[in-house]
């Protein structure tokens, strides 16, 4: 599950402050005249491109050396006490040959090269070593990989008029080395606090023998990144990423499962939450596990109808059935398909409603004063970021891609990301989901706030004379709370529930209106993303009971509280 | 960064699930009473608590717990007689606490690639249900009884107890769901030919040992460790065709807290700090050879010398030079001596995997061994045994060695083969048709059931020559089986030993350094690729004499229970007959272009 973020009253609707990246490359530049591990990076590039080749075989036409510096750390509580300290330092060098030519070459949908474990001293000889053996090593499989998809592709009528590679211009961009500024004894403590306040504080004190987890824990990353290519990019950038969660969570007495799990998620240390939003974050979720014991279970009939998703919600959502559509990966090989996923013939096609917009602009480092964890200047394939509209009023208008083309985008628009030591891949850095005025209303329309897409779900609820539901936070593609609401404006968290029918069809035809208040939802996952999205109202929505089966309750009681 | 060692007997060169940051707390110089204590009292009230709870079927269950809190193990049909109610008591339950301590580091060609250290605290909680002789274990759900939770770092008790509990739960919850399965196979199947219980009877022990010394690891120590590994690692630039090195220490400290619903109630120290040196080169036709060299001590105080070290290391390095270009092996069915660590390595393989008990049982085990006890396997002038008890053997350290073993059982030398006949087998707790005790070798890594294990394997010979005799007998049985020469195995690696019976009997340890030895006196010859095969039982019946000194085999062993250190520990030893083929392994050149110079990239990025 994303961990995420919520900024209780942006100000301003989608405020964007954008950053540009001139001191950072000035900076940079000054700090790479001593940068030891670019240089060993390049003279080994250079030494092997001079004399990679088997006789009567082709030398490589593109080579790309990547090194991942990742620094981690880890601090994890359960029921009050540190079960778990893990601090890491970890270099990957990922090596890319490509052989053939930027039309048609050994490339493949698994992504080419081969990765070895580098050395953690800023060793150069060391790590020229690590190169040395990887290059040998990814030469050899693309000269392999190169016959053998000759041969395959000897199995199609039609060839693919799509290049295998885009080309790129060279890129110099030195950004400031970044490293992990976490207080971790005060960390640390925060989280055994938390873990513990299940059996101290006396607002959940009277349910603390019902938790039968309590855990927090706190994760910092930062990760520095090298990179050089034949095509003469030399490249250092790199991000650090804050997490801090709460998880706790039991059984309703039908032994339903049920938990919270949620926490605050930054690109900078200071900009986590404090230690005492973060405290009561922890009382928050633990009451609210306690509601949703005691919440009734949903309807057992099913139902359709309007629901209205939260923004935290509608950020889920969206992620999970809209990002990865509009990440252009290529197709299977043989096919004339132009991606991969539901929206590869949608190209100009209505995906969304017309009121809404998305755009995914990576250059947006800050939003309502804090940065964003996707954020980033040039991407991992040496591409400046471009922002770009995905989708214009509802129609589908570019895909993101990386330097592997698809069929009419031949051309990467920076979005070519990867994780540490993996291949890069289109990937979205910062998409912004935004409403836009719908025709025949005055342009000068307000945004709506969630007051005003409550009514309007009220106003459903009344003209069609029944409840309503609205969630406000998902697990995974679960409603973790769903409220059924009356249309008097009265509602009841019920526990138990599925959506039904909630998917690309949906998203297309059953939004009816979209909220003014950006949901920011920072995921620190492999490859670090941000994803702003308002509250959705859908006008039909599946609701029905979930079938899952229910464990068994505890079969003895916990420990006694000491007090 | 892949070694290519097969499952057992695999040299481990990283720890396992571990690396933390803060500096650990110095191990207490008692025991630690406070985790000791909350395992107990939470051990008690969950036997007290499990299978008695107001539930509607709890009042059919005629075995309440003692007014003292105390369990005795219930009528044995008890459980039984009130399934499917919901709660049957279990009849064991046992917490085990790994408490440690570790530190790893590597490096490659004069650098660090990797170095971690940490604390760690597991526990495994076993749930038995039903009755010993037959529970929820039986058949293929034996890790039914296992549940692993990390448990806090300090010694918070309220928030160790909640943990126990948490894990009792599950680990109840899943005993109770192999339990039935059980009941249900048992009635489908037809009946078992080994009709042994699942659980032996064995009398609860209680010995609260010394904790494990500190690991003495600060700053400066791992420093001047790290500066030591970057040298090592840094000879093998003077070696062109050496593909890929490390040079790996590491070094653990670890306490086992156990106890039982018996009553068992032992706390087990163990340490170890061991430095493993592994090279790669690759032949001209694409061969991939190897070699591993490792150091053993109790503490990381008392490894060999840099001198030592780094000696071994270019002997090591130029051995693997001279591999690349010897001769390729040719298929070979003649007489070979296997050196004393060779040897060793060979008789944990090919004896004692099928030595241990679990392998007597169940359906899809070879059962190699099992109707052979009372008779001769081996010849009569060789003896085996296991001794867990020794520390050292002829002042080197062993790493074998264990007090007690991972059921709280106390470690027993146990004599496996004695004169050449086959007395008894490796057990656990889990009996089989000819033994239904352990006898101290139930062993497991954290988050594994226990099954009989090796810890030291010692053989020994009654018919022993010289080194010097037994190379002129080696000479001798070649002349007269006319063949031009016979082999010397100088070291051996790793290799797998399948013992299921779906799988042919077959052993294949790597051997990495042979030779051949001529019978016209001409010097001996290194050659590579060389792989054995045969059978297993044939192989041990073929040893002809041995010399007069045992060598020893430290190393990390892997099977079912999971990752644990052994030794083994055997003198050279004449085959009469040993079939070898030729290894293949591996068909890609070597590197196009030669290593990066030695004055590497002083230019800086402009």
């Amino acid at each position: 599950m994303a961990l995420r973020t919520r900024y209780p009253k942006p100000s301003v609707m989608l405020a964007m402050t954008l950053v540009f990246g001139t001191t950072y490359v000035t900076q940079g530049q000054r700090l790479g005249n001593h940068d030891t591990i670019l240089a060993a990076m390049q003279a080994e590039l250079h030494r092997e491109q001079a004399g990679l080749q088997l006789p009567g075989m082709q030398r490589p036409y593109f080579l790309e050396y990547r090194l991942d510096d990742i620094t981690s750390y880890e601090a994890l509580a359960n029921f009050g006490a540190l079960t778990r300290e893990v601090d890491s330092h970890q270099r990957f060098v990922r090596v890319a040959v490509r052989i053939g030519s930027y039309t048609a070459d050994n490339s493949s949908a698994r992504g080419e090269g081969s990765v070895l474990l580098a050395p953690t001293d800023d060793n150069p000889q060391a790590l020229r070593y690590a190169l040395w053996i990887a290059t040998d090593e990814a030469y050899k499989n693309a000269l392999r990989q190169l016959s053998a998809k000759q041969a395959a592709l000897k199995n199609f009528e039609s060839q693919s008029p799509v290049h295998d590679f885009a080309e790129a211009k060279p890129v110099t961009h030195l950004e400031p080395l970044r490293s992990i500024t976490i207080d971790r004894g005060a960390w640390k403590q925060r989280i055994v606090e938390a873990s513990g306040l299940y059996q101290t504080d006396p607002a959940v004190h009277s349910f603390s023998d019902k938790v039968q987890f309590s855990t927090a824990n706190l994760r910092a990353v930062a990760l520095n990144r090298y990179l050089v290519n034949s095509e003469g990019t030399t490249l250092r950038t790199g991000y650090t990423g804050y997490a801090a969660n709460i998880s706790v969570g039991g059984q309703a007495d039908d032994g339903m499962r049920l938990g919270r799990d949620n926490g605050s998620v930054a690109a900078r240390a200071d900009e986590l939450e404090s230690a005492a939003a973060f405290h009561q974050r922890a009382i928050d979720d633990l009451k609210s596990f306690n509601d949703l014991r005691n919440a009734p279970l949903a309807a057992a009939d099913d139902y359709h109808g309007p629901v209205l998703f939260s923004g935290d919600a509608s950020s889920d959502v969206f992620n999970r059935l809209f990002v990865p559509n509009v990440e252009g990966d290529r197709p299977d090989l043989g096919t004339a398909a132009r991606t991969q996923g539901a929206y590869t013939s949608s190209l100009h096609a209505r995906v969304l409603p017309a009121l809404l917009s998305v755009t995914d602009d990576p250059l947006i480092a800050t939003f309502a004063g804090k940065h964003l964890l996707g954020a980033y200047e040039v991407d991992d394939e040496g591409v400046a970021a471009v922002p770009t509209d995905v989708v214009v009023a509802g129609k589908l208008q570019n895909f993101l891609v990386g330097r592997e083309p698809i069929r009419d985008f031949p051309d990467s628009n920076g979005h070519g990301r990867a994780a540490a030591g993996q291949p890069p891949r289109s990937h979205s850095g910062v998409i912004v989901f935004k409403p836009v005025p719908v025709s025949g209303l005055p342009a000068t329309q307000k945004p709506l706030s969630d007051a005003d897409m409550t009514a309007h779900l009220l106003a459903l609820a009344k003209e069609q004379n029944r409840d309503v539901y609205s969630v406000e936070t998902m697990a995974g593609e679960v409603p973790r709370l769903l409220y059924l609401t009356h249309p008097d404006g009265s509602r009841q968290l019920v526990r138990g529930a599925i959506f039904d029918e909630l998917d690309n069809r949906s998203l297309r035809s059953s939004i009816v209106a979209a909220g003014g208040t950006p949901y920011i939802n920072n995921a620190l996952g492999v490859i670090p993303q941000t994803t702003i999205t308002p509250a959705l109202l859908f006008d039909d929505i599946g609701v029905k009971r979930a079938n899952d089966e229910q464990g068994k309750l505890p079969y003895y009681p916990p420990p006694p509280i000491e007090k | 960064m892949k070694l290519h060692l097969p499952a057992l007997f695999l040299l481990s060169t990283s720890l396992p699930a571990l690396a933390a940051a803060t500096p650990p707390p110095k191990a207490p110089a008692k025991p630690d009473s406070v985790l000791l204590d909350t395992m107990q009292a939470e051990l008690d009230r969950a036997m007290s608590s499990l299978g008695t709870t107001a539930q509607p079927a709890a009042k059919a269950n005629p075995a309440p717990p003692a007014a003292d809190g105390n369990i005795k193990p219930g009528p044995l049909d008890d459980a039984l007689a009130t399934l499917p109610q919901p709660s049957p008591r279990p009849y064991f339950l046992s917490y085990s606490v790994a408490d440690a301590d570790q530190i790893s580091m590597a490096a490659s060609f004069g650098a660090l690639t990797t170095s971690r250290s940490g604390r760690v605290r597991t526990a495994d909680v076993e749930v038995r249900l039903g009755s010993p002789e037959q529970d929820n274990t039986h058949g293929d759900h034996r890790n039914s009884a296992l549940a692993t939770i990390a448990m806090p770092l300090t010694d918070d008790r309220a928030a160790l107890a909640r943990s126990l509990w948490f894990a009792t739960n599950r680990g109840y919850a899943r005993a109770l769901d192999a339990f039935l399965k059980v009941k249900t196979e048992q009635q489908v199947r037809a009946r078992e030919e080994d009709v042994s219980a699942d659980f032996s009877k064995e009398p609860a022990a209680t010995a609260v040992l010394p904790p494990s010394p500190p690991l003495d690891a600060p700053a400066k120590v791992r420093d001047a460790w790290a500066d030591r590994l970057r040298e090592t690692s840094s000879l093998f630039k003077q070696f062109p065709d050496v593909l890929f090195n490390t040079v790996n220490l590491e070094a653990s400290t670890e306490t086992d807290y156990f106890v039982s619903s018996e009553g068992s109630r032992v706390a087990t120290p163990s340490h170890v700090a061991r430095l493993i040196v592994v090279a790669r080169a690759r032949a001209a036709d694409g061969m991939d050879l190897f070699r591993v060299e490792t150091f053993e001590a109790d503490t990381l105080a008392h490894l060999p010398d840099q001198k030592t070290v780094n000696d071994k290391t270019l002997a090591m390095a130029k051995n693997l030079e001279a591999l690349r270009t010897a001769p390729v092996t040719e298929p070979f069915n003649g007489p070979a001596i296997l050196s004393g660590r060779a040897s060793a390595v060979f008789f944990h393989e090919v004896l004692g995997h099928r030595l241990e008990g679990q392998r007597q049982r169940g359906d899809e085990e070879g059962q190699t061994f099992t109707k052979l006890l009372g008779k001769p396997i081996l010849p009569t002038f060789l003896s085996v045994a296991d001794d867990p008890t020794l520390s050292t053997f002829e002042g080197h350290p062993l790493s074998g060695h264990y007090s007690y073993d991972d059921e709280g059982q106390p470690a027993h030398r146990v004599d496996l083969i004695k004169n050449g006949v086959l007395e008894t087998f490796l057990m656990s707790r889990q009996p089989i048709a000819s033994f239904s005790t352990s006898n101290g070798h139930g062993r497991a890594e954290t988050g594994h059931m226990p099954t009989g294990r090796q810890g030291n394997l010692i053989v020994t010979s009654t018919k022993t020559v010289t080194d010097k005799q037994l190379r002129q007998l080696l000479i001798d049985e070649a002349k007269k089986q006319g063949r031009p020469y016979g082999l010397y195995f100088e070291d051996i690696s790793s290799g797998f030993a399948v013992t299921n019976r779906r799988s042919p009997q077959a052993f294949s340890v790597v051997p990495l350094v042979v030779y051949r030895v001529f019978v016209d006196g001409r010097p001996d010859e290194l050659v590579r690729g060389v792989s054995i095969v045969g059978t297993p039982q044939a192989a041990l019946n073929r040893i002809l004499a041995t010399d007069d000194h045992q060598d020893i085999f430290n190393g990390i062993c892997g099977a079912e229970s999971g990752q644990i250190p052994v030794s083994a520990v055997a003198p050279a030893m004449l085959v009469s007959e040993i079939e070898t083929q030729r290894l293949s392994q591996g068909n890609n050149r070597p590197p196009i272009l030669s290593p990066p110079p030695a004055d590497a990239s002083s230019k800086e990025v402009r």
